[in-house]
């Protein structure tokens, strides 16, 4: 039985989420007998509870973490908070010409769209954008819980700075050929970070967005 | 256990862990952000306290048992008889 439920993990995350649940259940089955039975604390009885609160705890720390940072990655936990509800539904919108619904149908983005453009590629990248969220969660919890559906009756959503081109080239290269006849006339404008890609291919979230300014527009 | 409070720390310590596991355990079930937060923040911190509770608990009993103090290789016959005549004399026996 336990082989098959392991054979029905589909990646590394529900895999370590399913160590993780095993590992809290062993634990709090030996926290619960020891609380049942009080048992005289002889060696086998503190090895058992070293087990059930030292070791299997650690486990349960390490790859619960692993795994709760490997979905906070993905749209779905992005699109959780409900005022990304319009953000989320159009890049799951097959019938979307938005950037985020054509980049999000794109398998090489795949669930962590969000991610991948609005993740800071620094050497500390990660971590900077984990304090970020951070932030986000601060401010959805003092400024947007208690606003209506998508976050209407919310300060309007932007980001904290503005988005770099460096996240689009990652898969965009500005020295191919095709790229360097299209942008002739703004190549070094663009190296020199004058001009960014969204200002021009500006139709990122324009669903999102367009929703967000009549619902300004209704609250006047 | 002879140290009564060891008993309680030990006591305190697994209530602890299961307040902990409770909350990792629905962190990775229902995987919201603030749940997430509370579970890496206080969760964790409730589990590293539960165990340094345990291991002091243990370290109390290890003392009132006088276990720590006297290693047990020193107090062997075998080895105050090779330690010879300028070895100190062993305690006496209570």
């Amino acid at each position: 039985m336990l082989g098959t439920a392991v054979l029905h993990l589909q990646s590394t995350e529900q895999l370590l989420k399913a160590i993780a649940l095993a590992c809290a259940a062993l634990s709090v089955a030996i926290g619960a007998w020891y609380l049942i039975r009080r048992p005289h604390l002889h060696r086998v009885t503190k090895t058992l509870l070293l087990l059930g609160l030292g070791v299997f705890p650690l486990i349960v720390s390490l790859t619960g973490n692993i795994a709760s940072f490997e979905y906070t990655l993905t749209r779905p936990f992005c699109g959780s908070c409900h005022v990304m509800g319009p953000y989320l539904r159009d890049a799951e919108d097959p019938k979307s010409n938005s950037l985020a619904a054509m980049h999000s149908r794109n398998h090489k983005f795949g669930e962590n769209s969000c991610y991948t453009c609005h993740a800071d590629y620094q050497m500390f990248g990660a971590i900077t954008t984990k304090m970020n969220g951070m932030r986000h969660l601060f401010k959805y919890v003092t400024e947007y819980a208690s606003t209506g559906p998508d976050g209407q009756g919310g300060p309007p959503i932007h980001l904290y700075k503005p988005f770099k081109s460096e996240a689009c080239m990652q898969c965009h290269s500005m020295t191919a050929k095709k790229y360097l006849e299209q942008h002739a006339d703004q190549v070094e404008q663009m190296r020199s970070g004058d001009v960014a890609c969204i200002d021009c291919h500006n139709e990122v979230h324009p669903l999102a967005l367009s929703r967000r300014a009549t619902a300004r527009r209704e609250e006047r | 256990m002879k140290h009564r409070m060891a008993k309680q720390m030990v006591l305190f310590s697994v209530i602890g862990t299961m307040v902990a596991m409770g909350f990792m355990a629905s962190s990775i079930i229902f995987p919201l952000p603030l749940l997430l937060v509370l579970a890496m923040s206080i969760g964790q911190g409730i589990a590293i306290f539960a165990l340094a509770l345990f291991l002091l608990a243990v370290a109390l009993d290890l003392q009132s048992s006088g276990v720590a103090y006297i290693p047990a290789d020193e107090t062997a016959p075998e080895a105050v008889a090779e330690a010879g005549p300028e070895a100190p004399p062993a305690p006496p026996a209570t």
